[in-house]
């Protein structure tokens, strides 16, 4: 899986450069609107992380070259503008989807699996991980094949998890990801924790392994060990 | 009062004056100037009789005419030429002019009266006042028709102006353009109106360009931040260790960028970047925040109750999941364990009371930005100016009450109340 991070920031361009890679995407990174144009119109690339604000112009206008050359690149626009007129333009050109800046990567992260997953028709719509599977277009997760009724809720904890496996993950960043930022959690965090908990009964008791474990009381980490 | 009507009642005022003030002058000088004339002639008979007199020795007879009465009457002594009014006549009741002299005939001494009747004079003052009230009828009708008609013509461009800058948003996205008139007073007001808008409308935009980029290089440099700690988070060994420390990091930029969002946002509504005439159904967003909030209330037992009336307004759809989301985090945040919310929309009134430890808030302050009521630390102090301000540039007034430990937040949906 190719992807091309535009991003001016340095640091920022690293950080996701990092990230990305560690979870076994192809990046490719430039940092100005001039480069950014010449490889998005000479490669093709599964998913385009783009920053709107850039030197030399706006990201706006490459997803405009991108649109007028039929090119079918998934596109998600970060933005430290959080303008609602920006994000329907954006999307009216064809991105894909919008995050505002300051996000956590593994948002990103689950973002840009959705992305390349909506993209990519005939690849396999299954999420896997050991044997826990996740039937994406039906939203169902079954372990050896056996079906485990989840509420919305646990299905999507569970689907960040997994995408984002081998990773500590805060609880901030669990709130932020189920419950979105207009809600104001106060770091009152009490209400992931009954998630988290019936998520990994349901999962021992379907006869699943452990791989849920709470990372010194600030997060969890899904992994195989 | 209007300036024109101002005008009026001084000009009115001034002219019905200058009219009776030059009336009585101009009565008093004409019947000075005819009573001479008829003194004049008075003088002109006592002359004739004076001739006659020292020609014949005797005085003439009298002939009585319609305008001139003439009586002699013998006196002792010798008196000065008089005039004077007098009433008399053929009906003892005319107005007359008189001169009285004494005169010798015949050795005898005669007082002689010549009288000539006031009619004539007094006829011409009428006439002289009955025109000249006239006159200051007519020109008080001319006035008002003028007023009503003309001037309401003359003032039309002054009042397009007005109307042109009552309805100009500074949001618009066109300057404002007056047109020039062929009147010089609208013309330089409206030449001064679009340079103090166009200055006006070029600082608007700098701050508007300013805010975004000022949330452009705040938000970066906190993304590096927040991603740079996502990295950091990774290396357990140092987690180990420094749990802590990071966790009250990562909640600190949590803050922050929460905070500066909410700023931008209050900015954007100050500025009244949005169009507030999107027609929505209230009940179905209160509802869908109140599932949203359902885990955030079952964490600490909350009751929540939720009575709602289909009712579509007109607003802006993310404004209004803003207010209800702010006024549910309140409810919930505020809240005791086991307490209560309840929210009920009915009639175009949203109102959410939540049971509280807190006493009742201090509501000249509560809108107020980043008040808190100095018992919490929670929350950014944000949010409820948020409410009042949306609410005010939507023109839905908002009230808070308190009771026995409940405290209540309305919001009456209705324009102009």
């Amino acid at each position: 899986m190719k992807i091309l991070i535009v991003e001016d920031e340095p640091v920022l361009n690293k950080s996701m450069v990092d990230y990305l890679t560690s979870q076994q995407y192809l990046c490719e990174s430039v940092s100005n609107y001039r480069d950014a144009l010449e490889k998005a119109e000479l490669y093709h690339y599964d998913c385009i992380v783009l920053d709107i604000m850039l030197p030399g112009g706006s990201g706006l206008q490459i997803l405009q070259t991108l649109k007028n050359a039929n090119k079918t690149d998934g596109v998600i626009i970060i933005s430290a503008k959080n303008e609602l007129d920006d994000k329907i333009q954006g999307l009216s050109l064809g991105a894909d989807d919008y995050l505002t800046k300051p996000f956590h990567l593994s948002e990103l992260n689950v973002r840009i699996a959705a992305i390349i997953r909506r993209k990519n028709i005939q690849g396999s719509n299954l999420l896997a991980f050991e044997e826990i599977t996740v039937d994406m277009p039906a939203k169902t997760v079954s372990v050896h094949k056996e079906r485990v009724p989840l509420t919305r809720k646990e299905y999507e904890l569970l689907v960040y998890l997994i995408i984002n496996k081998n990773r500590v993950l805060s609880k901030n960043m669990i709130a932020e990801h189920l419950w979105g930022d207009d809600m104001d959690m106060a770091d009152n965090y009490d209400f992931i924790y009954a998630h988290i908990k019936n998520l990994r009964k349901k999962l021992l008791n379907a006869g699943a392994a452990d791989y849920l474990q709470s990372v010194y009381g600030m997060g969890y980490k899904f992994s195989a060990r | 009062m209007k300036l024109f009507d101002k005008y009026n009642r001084l000009n009115i005022t001034a002219t019905v004056l200058t009219f009776v003030v030059g009336s009585c002058a101009f009565y008093f000088l004409l019947r000075y100037i005819l009573i001479n004339q008829l003194d004049e002639s008075l003088q002109t008979e006592q002359q004739e009789v004076t001739i006659y007199v020292s020609a014949h020795n005797a005085l003439p007879e009298i002939i009585s005419t319609k305008g001139q009465y003439t009586s002699y009457a013998p006196v002792a002594a010798t008196l000065p030429v008089s005039f004077g009014n007098v009433r008399g006549g053929k009906s003892k009741e005319e107005y007359l002019r008189e001169i009285q002299f004494t005169i010798i005939a015949g050795g005898k001494n005669y007082l002689v009266k010549v009288d000539k009747p006031l009619e004539e004079t007094e006829d011409l003052l009428k006439v002289i006042i009955a025109v000249t009230v006239a006159m200051i009828a007519v020109i008080l009708l001319m006035g008002y028709i003028i007023n009503r008609i003309v001037i309401r013509r003359l003032w039309q461009p002054f009042y397009d102006t007005i109307g042109k800058v009552q309805k100009y948003h500074l949001a618009d996205q066109d300057a404002l353009r007056l047109a020039q008139v062929d009147v010089d007073e609208f013309s330089l007001l409206n030449r001064s109106i679009n340079e103090m808008m166009e200055r006006i409308k070029r600082d608007y935009d700098a701050l508007k360009n300013f805010t975004g980029q000022a949330a452009h290089e705040m938000q970066t440099p906190l993304a590096v931040i927040r991603t740079r700690l996502d990295v950091l988070m990774q290396n357990e060994l140092l987690l180990e260790k420094n749990a802590a420390p990071i966790t009250d990091i990562e909640k600190a930029v949590h803050r922050l960028s929460r905070l500066y969002q909410s700023l931008l946002l209050l900015t954007k509504v100050e500025n009244r970047q949005f169009e507030l005439n999107e027609e929505i159904s209230l009940d179905s967003i209160v509802a869908a925040k109140c599932n949203e909030h359902t885990e955030m209330a079952e964490a600490i037992n909350l009751d929540m109750k939720l009575s709602l009336q289909p009712t579509t307004i007109l607003f802006h759809q993310h404004l209004a999941e803003i207010i209800v989301s702010n006024l549910y985090n309140n409810a919930i945040r505020y809240n005791k364990p086991g307490g209560r919310v309840e929210i009920v929309l009915a009639d175009n009134v949203l109102s959410v009371s939540n049971t509280s430890d807190h006493q009742q808030l201090d509501s000249s302050k509560l809108f107020k930005r980043f008040y808190r009521d100095g018992v919490t630390e929670e929350g950014n102090g944000l949010g409820l100016s948020i409410v009042k301000q949306i609410c005010d540039v939507a023109g839905y007034p908002v009230s808070y009450e308190y009771s026995d430990g409940v405290h209540t937040f309305r919001i009456v949906f209705v324009r102009g109340v």
